[in-house]
């Protein structure tokens, strides 16, 4: 395996899925991250993987966890349970359930396509701020994503470039070094749309 | 060659009957292989539900709608309708379901009348929550529960019924709420007695219990739940964190000796789930 050629044909993805989303190209990223993730599973239904996110939103059993429960998963994340130790010394729940529904599906089922999403605040421990975005965001990535998505060469092309550079040993990569890997080159070209999302 | 007459010594008549019989015979072979399609595409469906490989089973089921759509635009029969009306029902698309069911009934399937009332039902609750009506879609999520034979329908109900109590029971004084979730438990140990292999049913009482605090048996639902399978990829990672959320607090408050067993247990699970430690399900990142 060669970093290189890894890097190589995931610059060949990032081109060919600029040409599907044109001014979207904050959308390149996430979209990418995630077709690797799955074609590193050996799991190629890119089309229903990738759309996934958007059932599961605010899937209804996510408002309904216990306060318990809620209370363990800001404790059992390292950085979280610093981020809002002011709130769970004080009992806030009122804070922390607010919190939860945007937190949970990124942070706690981990869905590869939002962790991309937020990956500015994941990196900054600004969790926060997720919570601020979330639902406009992910609305927006709703809304940017359905052109694209509705044409069937936009998916071969992103099948081609996640299976190629499986091929290539991306598994042998850190999931992190694929991630910077694929923002260095959505952000390449000089004067090139955002690979931050702009937030309405 | 043998004694083969050529086509063009046979009259225009026989010419004609012969043509028409070839293309009946052809389009009767279409239609067969439309349905045979549907079926299988729908067969493997089931086997990638049961596999926890939600989006192929979606897939599969698409397929198999579309092509028993296309088997029954050809020759209408029972078989292909009821192929239909399961896929749309597998995929929530109720009223599609219901008419499908209904077709089938009307060419012969007994029980065609009564999967499409359940189909129907179940829409009709599902527009009502999500029109924010929850007091009726619960009466009609509990009348499916009861009543119903239809899995699909059944499945649908038991996972909205348990969201919408569980939300609803959030809001409730201690008491009121404990006897809010007994009863939903006992609506889901009858679905476990008639249907004991449905991961689904014990990912459910797995959430109640722990609504319950009864952290002993959420633990033990969560665990037949992963062994039985779930519907949803999502799902299956919720019920993963609700077993590593069940063992951390059972861990903490067990006598040594049993926080020892129960370790030793969970670790033998966890071995055979593929997870990297006690508490790092496979799919979790570093």
């Amino acid at each position: 395996m060669s970093k290189k050629s890894v890097e190589a044909a995931l610059a060949r993805g990032v081109e060919i899925l600029k040409a599907f989303l044109p001014l979207k190209s904050w959308l390149v990223f996430p979209v990418l991250y995630s077709a690797c993730v799955w074609a590193v599973r050996r799991v190629f239904d890119f089309r229903e993987r990738i759309l996934a996110w958007q059932v599961w939103l605010d899937p209804d059993f996510v408002r309904a966890k216990p306060d318990e429960f809620v209370l363990a998963f800001f404790c059992g994340h390292e950085a979280l349970g610093r981020e809002y130790a002011d709130e769970i010394a004080r009992g806030d729940m009122r804070v922390l359930r607010a919190a939860f529904p945007a937190l949970y599906p990124v942070l706690g089922l981990e869905d590869a396509f939002l962790k991309a999403l937020f990956k500015a605040e994941i990196d900054a421990s600004d969790y926060r701020a997720i919570v601020v975005a979330f639902a406009s965001r992910t609305a927006k990535a709703m809304e940017d994503i359905r052109p694209a998505a509705a044409d069937p060469e936009f998916w071969k092309a992103l099948y081609f470039a996640a299976a190629e550079a499986a091929s290539l040993g991306l598994h042998l990569l850190k999931d992190e070094e694929v991630q910077n890997m694929i923002v260095a080159l959505v952000k390449k070209p000089a004067g090139a749309a955002p690979a931050i999302p702009p937030d309405a | 060659m043998g004694d083969m007459i050529p086509i063009s010594y046979l009259s225009a008549r026989t010419r004609s009957a012969i043509v028409a019989l070839g293309l009946a015979a052809a389009l009767s072979a279409a239609c067969l292989t439309d349905l045979h399609r549907a079926k299988r595409d729908y067969t493997a469906g089931q086997e990638h539900a049961a596999a926890m490989r939600t989006e192929q089973a979606v897939a599969s089921w698409k397929k198999a709608a579309d092509e028993a759509s296309g088997a029954s635009l050809r020759k209408p029969s029972a078989q292909s309708f009821t192929v239909k009306g399961l896929a749309e029902a597998n995929l929530g698309r109720w009223r599609e379901a219901e008419a499908s069911f209904l077709k089938a009934f009307s060419l012969g399937f007994a029980k065609g009348e009564s999967w499409a009332a359940d189909a129907a039902l179940a829409g009709l609750a599902a527009s009502f929550a999500e029109f924010g009506l929850e007091a009726p879609a619960l009466r009609m999520y509990a009348q499916l529960l009861d009543r119903s034979d239809f899995r699909p329908a059944l499945m649908f109900a038991a996972e909205k019924r348990t969201d919408l109590v569980l939300a609803g029971a959030l809001g409730l004084e201690p008491r009121d709420r404990d006897r809010a979730l007994s009863g939903l438990n006992k609506a889901l140990d009858r679905l476990i007695d008639r249907d004991f292999a449905c991961g689904l049913y014990h990912y459910l009482h797995a959430q109640v219990d722990g609504h319950l605090g009864d952290l002993r048996r959420s633990y033990e639902e969560a665990v037949m739940a992963r062994q039985l399978g779930l519907p949803a990829e999502k799902i299956l990672r919720d019920n993963d964190n609700q077993l590593v959320y069940c063992y951390l607090r059972l861990s903490g408050s067990l006598p040594a000796a049993e926080a020892e067993a129960f370790a030793a247990a969970h670790a033998r699970w966890a071995g055979r789930w593929g997870w990297r430690d006690a508490r790092t399900p496979a799919w979790k990142k570093e």
